[in-house]
């Protein structure tokens, strides 16, 4: 009896030590610093913040053993270079099998170069490059459509005002900007309007009121801004220093604070952002709210419009996991993270695709907005049209 | 015509912070000749600080900028006595990498102490005046009329002081203004206290009229040093036409070639320069 009892007290004992609580190193490459930082480290605090999360509530489950997330971020400073020596010691040093953050897409393209030969599964957030999703890279999805993918929604939106003659300022150089723009345009020339300039600005360029000068000469009916919203809000307020009273469209995202830091309510009076439907986060679900108020409480700042996508991805790893029943497998759960449908956790409103929150490509689709800026706050107006199982089938179609 | 006087204005007061970053950097290299590539970093840190003291310790503006100037002649005190001096009988090369090696540490100390958010320095200036079609924002005209202010103190004091006249004299002939008396020893302080100042003053300008944010001084440093090299080395005056081409050349190219090439077409023009005139637009033969 004693004995039995001993083996079973061993045996117990035994069961307790392998059913154990683990640590799960999953890593972040963003912009930490430079130009990119304004939207890679909002994303790079949205994955602590999931990560924290999920570790309150019980960490991430799997058979007897219990999952604590551990996050690595490295700076990638939205270089090429950087991104894949990030990803590489990632990999290499660190052991990591589950990436994500990605804000930028030059960055992000390097990384998506090889991370198919890689033991590991890569999430991408914010960086909207149509190519990244293009690829068929089965270890790969992105929570953030495609800027295409919007840039044809407010085409629409933009020739439903009336707009036949808009002029263009924008970070064209950068290749998800001129896909919105292309994209954008094609809708605009069906209903009869056209694009009367294309004018340019660079990342770090912060007076373009050489180019609002040209503009304002065209006499333009509408301004089109796609950019980075550092850039973007000086553009509102130089264009209203140079008079320029024509409706301003943009797709640049960014908080209230982000503009309020360059312009006054006043000069950004009127503006929209058509874009996916991220933010106003206090106009959202629950979710939404609880992440703005959570993010607020845990870093000292609003969260940008665009860093749920980081978070998202988060709770859409962990509920692969938990699907594949594995950690180590990184094909069994990038498989189980085509299989998902959207999480309840997450912040953005994903349109599934055959119930799905990724389609085959590995691509989620949410939502397109309009939003106006109104006495100091965007505010959600109205949905853009956004098909996206079309799109879906469209993208499949590109190689 | 409206549109190319307005290319004009823009050009003007982007030229004067071009022309501010000049003549920090010609005073440092015409007198002493040394490539101060850090002017840029630091000209920022000092636009970084006045940032700090309006918004986290509530100066008002003119005393932030008041403050930040003594603090900008305080460090170009001790960046020439801890930097420059001690390789001051050494080779060029030393200075360059003391140069390069001041700009990695204040470009490093600027993301420590303050982000890596861009910040703009409120102001409250924000009326527009509008002259047959022609708009000129305020806080544009202060920087000209202030870019203007300072060239004119700097002029005088070069010209009409007793300290400014030994600064001439050391950078003509060093040997020749020690036998005439003049302490070679205190003029590289007083040069680069000056030039650092001058640079804060450059700095308030960007961060009010546009915004700091890191990597935004080497930018800078690189017009400087494209205006000193278009204007002349270690003239004033060039500095000052070297400034105002570069910016109106810039707007006009923007507003009328092409807004992706604007940068490559400023500096084509200075090339073009260059190769008929060698010695920049106001140097010497």
């Amino acid at each position: 009896m004693r004995l039995t009892a001993i083996t079973a007290a061993f045996a117990l004992t035994a069961t307790a030590a392998l059913a154990a609580d683990k640590t799960l190193d999953i890593g972040v490459s963003d912009a930490l610093t430079g130009g990119g930082a304004v939207y890679g480290l909002p994303q790079a605090n949205a994955v602590h913040l999931a990560a924290k999360e999920i570790n309150a509530a019980g960490g991430i489950k799997i058979g007897d053993d219990t999952y604590t997330l551990n996050v690595i971020a490295y700076d990638d400073k939205a270089n090429p270079t950087e991104a894949s020596n990030a990803v590489r010691k990632l990999i290499d040093r660190d052991g990591v099998k589950y990436i994500l953050g990605f804000c930028c897409s030059g960055a992000t393209g390097a990384v998506a170069s090889f991370i198919e030969n890689e033991d590991a599964v890569m999430l991408v957030g914010n960086a909207a490059e149509r190519s990244i999703t293009t690829r068929e890279i089965s270890n790969l999805t992105r929570t953030r459509p495609p800027a295409d993918y919007t840039g044809a929604a407010a085409g629409t939106f933009v020739a439903e005002k009336g707009h036949k003659r808009v002029a263009v300022l924008g970070a064209l150089d950068v290749g998800f900007y001129a896909s919105y723009v292309d994209a954008f345009e094609k809708e605009l020339n069906k209903a009869g309007g056209k694009i009367v300039s294309r004018e340019a600005f660079g990342l770090k360029d912060r007076d373009m009121s050489p180019q609002l000068t040209k503009i304002r000469g065209q006499k333009p009916d509408a301004i089109l801004v796609v950019g980075y919203v550092e850039p973007a809000a000086f553009i509102y307020r130089q264009s209203v220093e140079l008079g320029i009273d024509v409706p301003r469209y943009g797709f640049t995202s960014g908080s209230e604070e982000q503009f309020l830091r360059v312009a006054t309510s006043e000069q950004m009076e009127g503006v929209w952002d058509l874009r996916p439907t991220e933010l106003t986060l206090l106009s959202a679900s629950d979710n939404g709210k609880a992440y703005h108020a959570n993010y607020s409480a845990e870093f000292g700042i609003a969260p940008s419009p665009s860093s749920p996508y980081a978070y998202d991805q988060t709770y859409a790893l962990k509920d692969a996991i938990e699907a594949a029943g594995t950690v180590e497998d990184t094909a069994a759960v990038a498989a189980a993270l085509r299989e998902l449908s959207v999480p309840d956790e997450v912040v953005m409103q994903y349109l599934p695709v055959d119930g799905k929150m990724f389609d085959e490509n590995g691509q989620a689709y949410t939502s397109n907005g309009a939003f106006q800026w109104q006495s100091g706050n965007w505010v959600f107006v109205q949905d853009l049209p956004s098909d996206a199982a079309a799109y879906s089938a469209f993208l499949s179609t590109i190689d | 015509m409206v549109e190319v006087i307005q290319q004009i204005i823009n050009g003007v007061a982007i030229g004067g912070v071009y022309v501010l970053i000049a003549l920090g950097l010609t005073t440092v290299f015409g007198i002493l000749g040394i490539a101060h590539f850090a002017h840029g970093s630091i000209s920022m840190f000092g636009g970084y600080l006045t940032f700090f003291f309006v918004t986290g310790w509530g100066f008002t503006l003119l005393l932030a900028i008041l403050v930040s100037l003594i603090v900008g002649l305080i460090l170009g005190f001790l960046v020439e006595l801890l930097a420059y001096r001690p390789v001051r009988n050494a080779s060029h090369i030393n200075a360059f990498i003391v140069a390069l090696g001041l700009t990695m540490m204040v470009e490093g100390l600027n993301l420590e102490f303050f982000g890596h958010e861009q910040i703009v320095i409120p102001t409250n200036l924000s009326r527009v005046f509008n002259i047959g079609g022609v708009t000129i924002p305020e806080l544009r005209l202060y920087v000209i009329l202030a870019a203007a202010l300072l060239i004119i103190a700097m002029t005088l004091f070069v010209e009409k002081t007793k300290t400014g006249q030994a600064i001439r004299a050391v950078a003509e002939n060093r040997d020749a203004a020690i036998l005439m008396g003049v302490n070679v020893n205190t003029i590289p302080l007083v040069v680069f206290s000056i030039s650092t100042a001058l640079g804060v003053c450059a700095g308030v300008m960007v961060g009010s009229l546009f915004a700091i944010a890191p990597g935004i001084g080497e930018g800078l440093v690189v017009k400087g040093f494209a205006v000193l090299i278009l204007g002349g080395l270690g003239s004033i005056p060039g500095a000052v036409v070297g400034g105002l081409v570069l910016g109106i050349t810039e707007a006009l190219a923007a507003g009328f070639i092409s807004s992706a090439y604007k940068d490559v077409i400023a500096f084509v023009v200075m090339i073009g320069v260059l190769l008929f005139r060698p010695q920049g637009l106001m140097g010497k033969e």
